[in-house]
């Protein structure tokens, strides 16, 4: 397959919203049978980039050629139709349809008289998922609301290579999938390249980066700073080439030892129908403690429970002064327990993205700002301008809709809106999922001074990285159980993964992952 | 001071529903003058706000429901029945303070039927749409049941007469006073207490006021008593008005209600408006019927004209939403 490095070409595209300049002149080209990482921070231009290359927005200005000939991209059939696929990071999947409908949405299978046929629909759709690595357990009859995000991304992928793609786009694609199923997915991407395609993929994680790229390109500020092969240069020089900035250390320094205080969180025996079976665990003040393993292991359903989001868990909890788990949200964020959890979709389950800054960062808490029933607006000011200020929240004013931040900033207003309410126990879930590198420090920085005053904090996430340089301890599950339980030094990224695949640590087969780590701290 | 929150700049906004309104108003004001001078008098003014008050009253209830993602379509019968159980009530009871007690039959009414409304949206979560049709329905039977089609020993108490047909010194009539009064009981419920605040986070995303501990349901079974509680008044002011209530006295009222907060901006998905909007959409209608009266256009034409408005506006307000959202 001939590699031609310039297959795909945009020449000075520029696009603006209003008065904010989104694109600056950006010149840039991808060869066929190559994978090139987009990286920058959020804002920094990459969605808007893939948006022109998908249709789905045109560019003020500029061409964009494909395989030499200039493409007209007005509207995302047009992109389609020369096969540029893209995945962006909302889920674009419809959910009451079932998982083969999703994935044989753009060209189902017809029968001669042009109803669709379910049978073979079914068939092509698990050959995608087969081909793909990621089929086993997705049952293709499934409704997509029916399945857990990550399982849902999975399908979103299987979508777009469904359609063959000359030009396959990856929008933080891979952002909710367990590390198992990213794996599946690279390697597919690698044999996408075999076959001639080219690969533009957008992650803000940078191991996954270093293990499929080719050639990375920096955004920055809407421009284009620099392409170069991958590997020639270290993860600071491209952390810095990214913000502009050299960051001295991505996570902040772990306290010598966690306090020795009684646990505001204790749980034994926590079990739920077929997904917890027996959970022991502990929290103290102070503390933050990872919860890692595969997706799917119970993670979930754990901190679920424990904001009283769940019924059915049965197990012996004391929370704060309260015995017993909380019967519901309003219970669990009680003066008893003080529990605050900030849940997986920003979009849906933790902010009113219509409503205003204010009024997201000060709902929670409107019970302490008000009296009888009547909002004690100088406190609700006072509450506001605090908490953006201690979030360094990036907005237009604080009367603008929450809707039109950024990812990173619309995730700091999550976070602000449980601050509020002062919360003694922390429940997150997968919190810096799709939010880029500044953001995502100012976050690590956060909860670790949410600890140090105090605050026990329990702390789900999907990237490996996350777990080992911010949490004092890891519980690693598997099947709903806790299969290793990792505290210090033993926290590293051979014991996080041989546990769970629920391997003894030193059978582990993970060594062979690159050490990336280092660079980065 | 620090500027805690960093400045991005915000691009200029089209004028809002209130602005727009406000424009139409005084054009439409203009024309009518030109066409007809009589238009200009204070008189015929007032008597318009007059009958716009009642549909005020109504849109307060619908309002208060379209924020939340809802809709009321029970508030023909809920107004009538409020009017027919409380002046029957005044009728056997006689004039003076025992017939007052007619007031608070209206209120109950009205309240009852919003419960009623509210436990099927907020606990049985039946579509709104479908339930409070069905109740309006099954109230139409009730009240049919009652009194026939001719509304038995009806008659407005004197204080329903007062507030309802009643002057201020032939300066305002009254019932505009109560639409004041209720707005102002409005603007304060929307803006300044955790309940108006539980309406629009309802209204934009149930699950998510639910996670930050919101009793989402109580707020839906408010949402609907307070809708049921403005029919009961407008029924009870109308039937003061016209001095006897009558059946299908509210069924000129359930369009221009939802189409004078729509008017006005309030977001049909909800989660979305500002009250000032709701008013001015209620100005809005009735002066436009008010105009096409006066002007003796037919009623088809009538009825075209006011499509057209509501086509007019309500496609300026997405466009000017998509505008933004860009």
């Amino acid at each position: 397959m001939p590699n031609d490095p310039a297959f795909l070409a945009l020449a000075g595209v520029a696009k603006r919203y209003g008065g904010a300049v989104a694109l600056r002149d950006v010149s840039f080209s991808a060869g066929r049978g190559s994978i090139h990482a987009i990286l920058g921070e959020n804002g920094a231009g990459k969605s808007t980039l893939m948006k022109i290359l998908a249709g789905a927005v045109a560019a003020d200005c500029g061409s964009v050629t494909l395989d030499g000939r200039p493409l007209r991209l007005d509207g995302p059939a047009a992109a389609l139709r020369e096969g540029i696929v893209c995945i962006f990071q909302e889920l674009s999947i419809i959910p009451d349809l079932t998982v083969a409908e999703n994935i044989c949405l753009a060209d189902p299978p017809r029968r001669r008289i042009g109803t669709i046929d379910r049978g073979a629909q079914r068939r092509r759709a698990r050959a995608v998922l087969d081909a793909l690595g990621c089929g086993s357990g997705l049952d293709v009859r499934a409704r997509c609301a029916d399945l857990p995000l990550a399982k849902r991304q999975i399908v979103e992928i299987a979508k777009a290579l469904a359609r063959r793609p000359r030009v396959l786009i990856l929008d933080e694609a891979t952002s909710a999938l367990s590390a198992e199923d990213a794996e599946r997915v690279m390697r597919h991407l690698r044999r996408l390249r075999e076959e001639g395609v080219c690969v533009l993929f957008i992650s803000h994680r940078m191991h996954e980066v270093d293990a499929l790229a080719d050639t990375c390109s920096v955004f920055r500020n809407g421009e284009h700073v620099a392409t170069f092969p991958a590997g020639s240069r270290t993860h600071d020089e491209i952390v810095r080439l990214m913000i502009g900035r050299s960051i001295a250390h991505v996570y902040p320094p772990k306290p010598e030892r966690p306090p020795p205080a009684e646990p505001y969180l204790r749980v034994r025996g926590l079990a739920r129908d077929g997904v917890l079976k027996g959970i022991d665990l502990d929290v103290r003040p102070g503390e933050i403690v990872g919860l890692g393993g595969l997706d799917g292991q119970g993670q979930r359903e754990l901190l679920l429970a424990l904001a009283g989001v769940l019924r059915g868990t049965t197990g012996d909890v004391r929370i704060g002064t309260a015995a017993g788990l909380p019967s519901g949200p309003r219970a669990a964020g009680g003066p008893g327990r003080r529990i605050a959890l900030i849940p997986e979709d920003r979009k849906t389950e933790g902010l009113f993205l219509g409503l205003s800054v204010a009024a997201n960062l000060s709902f929670a808490a409107l019970d302490r700002l008000s009296r009888c029933g009547i909002v004690d607006t100088d406190a609700e000011r006072a509450l506001v301008a605090g908490l953006a200020g201690r979030l360094a929240v990036k907005a237009p004013d604080r009367d603008a809709p929450v809707a039109t931040l950024s990812g990173g900033n619309q995730q700091k207003v999550v976070l602000g809106k449980w601050l509020a309410t002062e919360p003694k126990l922390l429940l997150l879930m997968d919190p810096t999922r799709g939010i880029d590198v500044g953001t995502k420090q100012e976050i690590y920085r956060l909860m670790r001074d949410l600890a140090a005053a105090g605050v026990a904090i329990l702390f789900h996430s999907t990237d490996y990285d996350e777990l080992i340089g911010l949490c004092d301890r890891v519980l690693v599950l598997y099947d709903g159980r806790v299969a290793a339980r990792l505290s210090g030094a033993e926290i590293t990224e051979e014991a996080i993964v041989a546990s769970a695949l629920n391997l003894r640590p030193a059978a582990s087969a993970a060594g062979s992952r690159r050490p990336h780590r280092e660079a980065l701290a | 001071m620090i500027p805690l929150v960093r400045a991005l700049p915000r691009p200029v906004a089209a004028p809002g529903p209130a602005g727009v309104i406000a424009l139409a108003l005084v054009v439409l004001l203009l024309a009518g003058g030109l066409a007809d001078p009589r238009f200009f008098s204070p008189a015929y003014l007032l008597q318009q706000l007059h009958t716009g008050a009642f549909l005020g009253v109504i849109a307060i209830g619908a309002m208060v429901v379209i924020l939340t993602g809802h809709i009321d379509l029970s508030v023909p019968w809920t107004l009538s029945a409020a009017a027919t159980f409380s002046t029957a009530f005044v009728g056997a009871a006689g004039e003076g303070a025992q017939g007052e007690l007619g007031l608070l039959v209206g209120l109950a009414v009205g309240a009852g039927i919003g419960l009623v409304n509210g436990i099927g949206v907020a606990y049985l979560r039946l579509p709104s749409m479908i339930w409070t049709l069905a109740v309006n329905m099954v109230v139409l039977g009730v009240c049919v049941l009652h009194a026939g089609l001719y509304a038995s020993g009806s008659r407005p108490s004197a204080v329903m007469a007062t507030l309802g047909g009643g002057w201020i010194g032939s300066l305002v009539p009254n019932a505009v006073v109560v639409w004041m009064v209720l707005s102002a009981a409005a603007v304060f419920l929307l803006r300044r207490t955790v309940a108006g605040r539980c309406l629009y986070a309802v209204g934009t995303r149930e699950s998510a006021a639910w996670l930050s501990g919101i009793d989402t349901r109580r707020v839906l079974l408010g949402a609907f008593v307070i809708s049921g509680l403005c029919s009961a008044v407008a029924g009870m002011l109308l039937a003061g008005y016209a001095n006897q209530a009558y059946q299908r006295m509210g069924d000129p009222y359930l369009l221009p209600g939802i189409a004078a907060v729509v008017l006005g901006g309030t977001s049909i998905l909800g989660g979305r408006g500002s009250y000032g909007g709701c008013v001015a959409g209620v100005l809005l209608i009735t002066l436009i019927t008010s105009m096409l009266s006066l002007l003796q256009v037919p009623e088809a034409f009538k009825q075209i004209a006011y499509g057209g408005v509501i086509i007019l506006m309500v496609g300026y307000y997405s466009r000017r939403a998509a505008a933004e959202r860009a």
